[in-house]
């Protein structure tokens, strides 16, 4: 996907993304970090369509987004919000079935294909054996996955991820953060995420944007663009990094 | 699945015996057998005044039920709120108003009278949620503006009552004196709504799921909402039109249906059809047979029984 030179208001003076330009990489896992009110949901809603750009534009396979009918889109695109009601008396299962509404209309009845894309997307978020579970009874590690499950029955080659640990405790979140790099080295999956935690982002991306006031202030890997420096001026926190044989590269903030 | 199963069982048994009841009580009586007899017999006089009194309302008693239950599941659908009705927040008054008016400033226009409360209700319904919108549709909030909104459009029906409008069947329900002509616009209308009610089922289910969810795949929330509250307001104006306003209904029976089918609209919509047919009958035959030869409109026995039920739901919210 590419991203040129958009801007966006929200209320139609402040500019909540100034002149925004960036590619995501095919196959890769790319974070959007920076603080609070950067702009680094903005920019996940003008992907996913949620956001229209004032100007400029955002391209998906060489179309812009806001040509593409919205089934069309949900086949190429998928998305994980951070927050989701549960609806209620809904299986496992059902709830997952519904990421197969891009791939069939109102009348359409299940085929085998979209049984064998729930499967497989139980498989890999880990749940089959709760495939007839009430949604209710799941616990919050398990909801999440969830909902990446549905998004995943979609079949799509891009799986966007808002905050996806932002709820959670530190056990389902390293087991989300594994989930999320096993679906993109053994499927292939092109992911774009959204976190808060620095040190998440340099373990598990590929490739790092870093956001602030409505722009991109750098981005490349994740070595390259954490540095004392950066983190100074996008947050405005003295940090220390370590360089961990067993770790790689973390960080700890130092004083403000 | 047996409970589900049981609950239409039970439902149809209730909705069979009410029908005989309600067929076979009142003014004439006669006993179930002889009904059961003379049911196909064109000469027995007994049996025709009975069919041209009492059939046409009991028809339109199970059709009004009917719509305005499966009205209230698809207005809660769309809304998210579980208090959603048509009674309770403007449509029936909306539709109830413009019928009226059209019926005393242009006489002549009767026949459109199903169209014009179709463009009241419609337009009541699009002030609740524009007005709503804002909050995010937030059910109190949503149920105040409805409420509001309901109180407007009934107050300018009392005006034009007071200025001496016609008043049949426009404020509360009547169900008396209904003709075969008021039972084919109520069964027309009403099984056109009920069948495309019933079409939508799969999208009533995806909108429990947020509308970003539900955009990110794939789904048109805004024209999935928009067909969906046409239907709604089609099975309200029809009802209104033919049966006046009864309100409470539209929550009621859709309530105890999720209770024992479940919340899945393929199952939820159809037996909240047969349910709240059941209860409006039942209320209607009860309101004529109690104090006979006084009668109790429907819609004052739904709000007898309908006015506790809503309190009950909003303090477990």
């Amino acid at each position: 996907m590419e991203i040129k030179e958009v801007i966006v208001s929200h209320d139609g003076t402040t500019r909540h993304l100034n002149g925004v330009s960036t590619v995501i990489p095919k196959g890769k896992i790319t974070t959007i970090i920076g603080p609070n009110g950067c702009g680094k949901s903005t920019l996940l809603s003008v992907m996913s369509r949620n956001n229209r750009p004032i100007e400029g534009q955002a391209r998906l396979e060489n179309r812009d987004l806001i040509e593409y009918k919205a089934k069309d889109f949900a086949k190429k695109f998928a998305i994980v919000y951070q927050q989701n009601d549960i609806p209620s008396d809904l299986t496992v299962e059902q709830l997952v079935m519904y990421g197969r509404m891009p791939h069939t209309s109102l009348f359409k009845k299940n085929t085998s294909e979209d049984e064998d894309a729930v499967s497989w997307a139980l498989a890999c978020t880990n749940l089959l054996d709760k495939r007839h579970n009430d949604l209710a009874a799941l616990s919050g590690g398990e909801r999440q996955r969830v909902w990446i499950a549905m998004a995943l029955a979609q079949k799509s080659e891009m799986l966007c991820l808002d905050e996806p640990t932002t709820y959670l405790d530190i056990y389902y979140q390293l087991e989300l953060l594994e989930l999320v790099k096993q679906l993109n080295e053994e499927h292939g999956l092109t992911i774009v995420m959204v976190l808060h935690d620095i040190n998440q982002a340099i373990r598990y991306s590929d490739h790092i944007i870093l956001m602030k006031a409505g722009q991109i202030i750098t981005e490349g890997a994740p070595r390259e663009v954490i540095t004392k420096e950066v983190i100074k001026k996008v947050y405005g926190v003295n940090s220390v990094f370590h360089e961990d044989e067993e770790l790689g590269l973390y960080m700890m903030p130092l004083s403000i | 699945m047996t409970k589900k199963i049981s609950s239409f069982l039970v439902v149809l048994l209730l909705l069979f015996l009410t029908i005989v009841y309600a067929a076979t009580t009142g003014s004439i009586q006669m006993g179930f057998g002889e009904f059961i007899v003379n049911l196909f017999d064109a000469n027995n006089d007994k049996m025709e005044a009975i069919k041209d009194l009492r059939f046409p309302r009991i028809i339109i008693a199970l059709f009004a039920g009917a719509a305005l239950s499966v009205a209230g599941v698809l207005l809660q659908a769309i809304m998210r709120n579980p208090l959603a009705d048509a009674g309770f927040i403007g449509i029936s008054a909306g539709a109830a108003f413009t019928k009226l008016f059209i019926v005393s400033f242009v006489p002549t226009m009767f026949f459109f009278s199903p169209i014009a409360a179709f463009v009241g209700g419609a337009f009541a319904c699009f002030l609740v949620f524009f007005l709503s919108w804002k909050s995010g549709l937030n059910p109190l909030k949503l149920i105040l503006v409805g409420i509001a909104i309901n109180a407007m459009f009934s107050g300018l029906t009392e005006a034009m009552i007071s200025f001496g409008a016609s008043t049949s069947g426009a404020i509360t329900s009547n169900l008396t004196l209904k003709t075969w002509d008021d039972v084919s616009l109520m069964a027309t209308y009403g099984t056109i709504g009920l069948v495309l009610a019933f079409m939508f089922y799969g999208w009533c289910n995806v909108l429990v799921l947020s509308d970003k969810t539900a955009k990110s795949i794939g789904f048109n929330v805004t024209g999935a909402r928009l067909l969906i509250a046409a239907v709604a307001v089609l099975l309200a104006a029809s009802s209104v039109v033919v049966a006046g306003v009864i309100a409470f209904v539209g929550i009621l029976v859709p309530h105890i249906a999720r209770r024992l089918v479940g919340y899945d609209h393929k199952v939820l919509i159809p037996f909240t059809a047969l349910l709240g047919a059941f209860i409006i009958l039942l209320a209607d035959t009860l309101g004529r047979t109690l104090f006979a030869p006084m009668e109790i409109p429907a819609s004052t026995i739904m709000a007898i029984i309908g006015g506790p039920f809503l309190i009950f739901l909003l303090r477990k919210e």
